[in-house]
């Protein structure tokens, strides 16, 4: 799992790289637009375009039916109940395609959540680092240390919360720079990144976990934490990142469907894919 | 941009600058585009106006002299002038700040104190504003829902200047203007300043839980609540109230849960509200948290609070400030045009929109200490200076209006401790104390040099206070006093001090009553809703005898006249709105206030009592003893001018003509 983020999160990483400098809505454009693109091909290639397109053909002749022959009742709905047949055959036609396209769609949203999702702190900005133990593990008795890059100090003694089985950190960003967080666990060591200042466009990665196949996958930005520790994550708690557009905050997310719903419909015509 | 710049923008560069802007607009940048202040024409003239509430003028000319107000001294220096400042009467901040927003007494703006009453019930009201629900409603099991809105509405008669301003083409900026809660209607920028209540309507509640005892003295129109809360394996669970909640029947408080984490050794804790955690030692201060209260799956208001972690153990204390309408989403007005408020909170971040921040009920309660208490009223005062620093960058035309609450309420707090004969004063207290007043002066030196900077020759600058101070050493039970003199009368004489909200008033042998901090008003028939004086000479004479007889009131522990003078509202006001004006107004000698509990219908036994608060300081006296201040870059005409003289002045800076109720005469050269 961890060569396959590795390989999107390369390519997601090659892709913003140039917009680091400016506004996210130019990295999410482009983003969007290399989307749709990749849909498109990946539709064009694992749907059955002439079932969807017969399936299409059906609906618009029983619309027209039932536009034509309105006032029989038994027509219309005859029509109504070919319309419905023909929907579920286009459904079925998207089955695979979808079932195909989540795959790559799940990893590249996850990837550019660590761009889109979270904004790094600022110089002078507070926040909080988590740390979540195995259920068995009691932070009283814990030998645990966390060590700071030189561009973060801890402005907090930890908080040991038995009942959470957790710590907390409150730290504070001191200058710009990417550095690592050391968590010393008796003789081992884990490391979580830290991201301060940056671009505009700045990826960071808010936690890192040793748990499940899905966690890996949702939060790609680190390498999972080692065996053998009673930490199963480390989390940084980075501000939200909302994108504005016209004065109103819209979450990345729905930016990112939006747009590359619309560029998929703009340019089906171009690829000749029916959808 | 500068005239010449406007001049110089070719076609080129206008197409340019457009293309620039709808990118930017598009990309997100519309949040960096800020209202412009309103103007017909570019104003030629430029004039700043520090408002200092409660600066008075005897420190301030005092410390000149010592050399800690370097910057009044500059101005003074530079061919400045000053004068002390004809306050109002009474001089209460609500009072003085009406008379100066539209240049007329209280005959005029119909502001007489910070309480009215209804005549008809006796019941006390604010005098600034009044608050009404949606007047038709209709009920679905629990549910109340509204077919209308509800109102808020500012009871401050006559237009404010800004608006004669705004009608001639002069722009103007006024930040945070006392009694303009709510904003009137002006396409000008102005931010409410006092009088913006808190999220629950009161004029600040703040919230303590612990797991001690603590008793919280309620005050009319604000204070707080103590709330009993249990650490049980080193955490908390506790709810912090909202506002009332009007859309259920029972109208409960709406409220939102939040748990505290202590550490077992460390004095620090995790506090969890609402989605957000952040940690806090023990002393530290939270910086602004949001809080959003549902009322309904569709309805919800929006506040944001500061969390004071005061001790983890051996008690547990957690301070929460008033929650503060959330200026990217208030509740009700607070700015014009609204999008102002919303354009500094992108600036700024949260910040204070409470009309007076400083939480004195908090320190009277000793539920914070005088360091805890400074520390809340500093972060009030950085923040103002930030924001002045920020109009004062973006100003280049008409009028600036910019107001700093932190001296009266400090000099509220602290006067205890510059006075040895004070009942409340420490000396230990007054070792660590003693200089608050004198480095908040300071402070305020500090906003006028800012300002000072900025002017240019052009730029006419005023600094004003509405009111000086004096020490508030002894409380005037007005109300026992007119029991004990016959003037009032009770069903049951022998509860009297019980008494409260005169619910113990037998009305039908009452012919005065004492309401709000300065206001003695006449039983009168036909006015009153149990009235028993007849109106005309019974009432006039009336009016005469009582007023003697306070005049000639000498406090036994003393000697010293309580009041010095008991103003005849008719003969002291000008103006046509006297119907709710009282009938007799105290203008209280050096030392002497109404008491804390008369102001509400109470009845303590004696009629003078020591103060003994740390609400120490007052403005209570009689406007001759209590002016205000008024310094500027320019001489001053009148030797006396008062706070509606101000007034006009601003509009004569600008060559505007004064309307015809406005009493103020030009006072600058």
């Amino acid at each position: 799992m961890h060569i396959v983020n590795l390989v999107v999160g390369r390519a997601v990483d090659l892709v913003l790289w140039p917009f680091r400098g400016l506004s996210p809505w130019f990295g999410l454009v482009v983003v969007s637009l290399l989307t749709a693109l990749l849909m498109l091909e990946v539709y064009k290639l694992t749907s059955n375009q002439a079932a969807i397109r017969r399936a299409k053909d059906r609906i618009k002749a029983h619309l027209l039916e039932m536009r034509l022959y309105k006032d029989n009742m038994r027509v219309t709905l005859g029509a109504q109940a070919g319309i419905l047949k023909s929907n579920l055959a286009y459904m079925a036609a998207n089955l695979k395609p979808l079932a195909v396209m989540i795959v790559p769609l799940v990893l590249i949203l996850a990837r550019l959540s660590l761009w889109f999702d979270r904004a790094p702190l600022r110089p002078g900005e507070e926040t909080l680092v988590k740390v979540e133990l195995a259920a068995s593990a009691d932070p009283l008795s814990l030998d645990l240390r966390l060590e700071l890059p030189p561009a973060v100090e801890a402005t907090a003694p930890a908080v040991r919360i038995p009942d959470e089985h957790e710590v907390v950190w409150r730290i504070r960003a001191l200058a710009e720079g990417r550095g690592r967080l050391l968590l010393r666990a008796g003789d081992r060591t884990i490391e979580k990144t830290v991201t301060v200042g940056g671009g505009p466009l700045t990826s960071v990665s808010a936690l890192a976990s040793r748990g499940s196949f899905v966690r890996r996958i949702l939060y790609p930005g680190e390498p999972p934490l080692p065996g053998g520790t009673p930490v199963r994550t480390v989390e940084v708690l980075y501000p939200a990142r909302r994108l504005a557009a016209f004065g109103v905050g819209v979450h990345w997310l729905v930016a990112y469907l939006v747009l590359s719903i619309a560029f998929g419909f703009a340019l089906k015509g171009v690829f000749k894919v029916e959808i | 941009m500068s005239e010449y710049q406007r001049a110089s923008l070719t076609r080129r560069d206008f197409l340019k600058a457009g293309v620039a802007a709808s990118a930017v607009v598009g990309l997100g940048g519309a949040a960096r585009l800020t209202p412009k202040v309103y103007g017909r024409a570019r104003a030629t003239k430029k004039m700043i106006v520090l408002g200092l509430d409660g600066m008075d003028p005897v420190l301030t000319r005092r410390w000149i002299d010592e050399g800690r107000l370097p910057a009044f001294r500059k101005l003074l220096e530079q061919g400045g002038d000053f004068r002390p400042l004809a306050t109002s009467l009474p001089p209460q901040t609500p009072v003085a700040w009406s008379n100066f927003i539209t240049g007329m007494d209280p005959g005029g703006h119909a502001i007489f104190d910070f309480f009215n009453r209804d005549p008809k019930t006796y019941v006390p009201v604010f005098s600034a504003t009044e608050t009404s629900g949606g007047s038709k409603t209709i009920r679905i099991g629990k549910n109340v829902i509204p077919l209308s809105a509800g109102q808020v509405r500012n009871l401050r008669k006559g237009r404010a200047f800004w608006q004669i301003l705004e009608d001639a083409g002069v722009p103007a900026t006024v930040f945070k203007m006392p009694s303009n809660y709510p904003p009137v209607e002006s396409k000008q920028r102005t931010l409410a300043g006092m009088n913006t209540p808190d999220l629950k309507g009161s004029y600040g509640m703040f919230s303590y839980f612990t797991n001690e005892t603590k008793a919280i003295t309620q005050e009319a129109g604000g204070g707080g609540h103590a709330y009993d809360v249990f650490v049980i394996g080193n955490r908390v669970e506790a709810e912090l109230k909202g506002p009332v909640n009007t859309f259920r029947t029972d109208a409960p408080e709406a409220a939102v849960p939040f748990q505290v984490f202590i550490d077992p050794e460390n004095a620090a804790a995790k506090i969890v509200l609402q989605g957000q955690e952040f940690v806090l030692r023990q002393g530290e201060w939270s910086g602004w948290k949001r809080v959003r209260f549902n009322l309904i799956p569709t309805q919800s208001v929006h506040g944001i609070c500061l969390f004071y972690l005061k001790e983890v153990r051996p008690k547990f204390k957690l301070y929460v400030s008033p929650i503060h309408m959330d200026p990217a989403r208030p509740a009700l007005p607070i700015s014009t045009p609204e999008s102002y408020a919303r354009e500094l909170e992108r600036r700024f971040g949260p910040f204070f929109t409470k009309g007076l921040p400083a939480d004195t009920s908090a320190l009277d309660n000793g539920v914070l200490d005088e360091e805890e208490f400074l520390t809340l009223d500093n972060m009030v005062y950085e923040e103002s200076m930030a924001m002045l620093e920020y109009e004062l960058g973006r100003f280049d035309e008409g009028l600036l209006f910019y107001y700093f609450s932190n001296a009266d309420q400090r000099q509220h707090m602290f006067w205890r401790l510059i006075d040895p004969g004070h009942p409340a004063y420490d000396e230990k207290l007054a070792a660590r104390f003693g200089d608050v007043i004198a480095r908040t002066y300071g402070e305020m030196d500090k906003a006028l040099d800012r300002t000072l900077r900025k002017a240019d020759r052009d730029t006419v600058v005023l600094v004003m206070s509405d009111h000086g101070f004096n020490t508030f050493r002894r409380g005037f039970n007005l109300n026992t006093w007119l029991l004990q003199n016959g003037y009032h009368r009770l069903q049951r004489p022998w509860k009297q001090e019980e008494s409260s909200f005169f619910d113990n008033t037998d009305w039908s042998k009452t012919r005065a009553y004492g309401m709000g901090l300065s206001c003695l008003y006449i039983n009168e028939q036909g006015r009153e809703g149990q009235g028993t004086v007849a109106p005309g000479p019974d009432k006039d004479n009336l009016v005469l005898e009582i007023a003697r007889k306070l005049e000639a009131l000498t406090d036994p522990m003393t000697g010293e006249r309580v009041v010095l003078k008991a103003f005849v509202s008719k003969d002291a006001y000008r103006g046509k709105n006297l119907e709710m004006a009282p009938d007799i107004v105290l203008g209280f000698n050096r030392g002497y206030r109404i008491s804390w509990q008369s102001p509400l219908g109470g009845f303590p036994k004696e009629i003078l009592e020591d103060n003994t608060q740390k609400w120490s300081g007052d403005h209570m006296s009689a406007p001759d003893v209590l002016p205000g201040i008024a310094f500027a870059n320019r001489k001053f005409t009148a030797e006396a001018p008062a706070l509606h003289d101000l007034t006009a002045s601003v509009l004569g800076v600008f060559g505007v003509e004064k309307p015809e109720d406005m009493i103020g005469r030009n006072a600058l050269e």
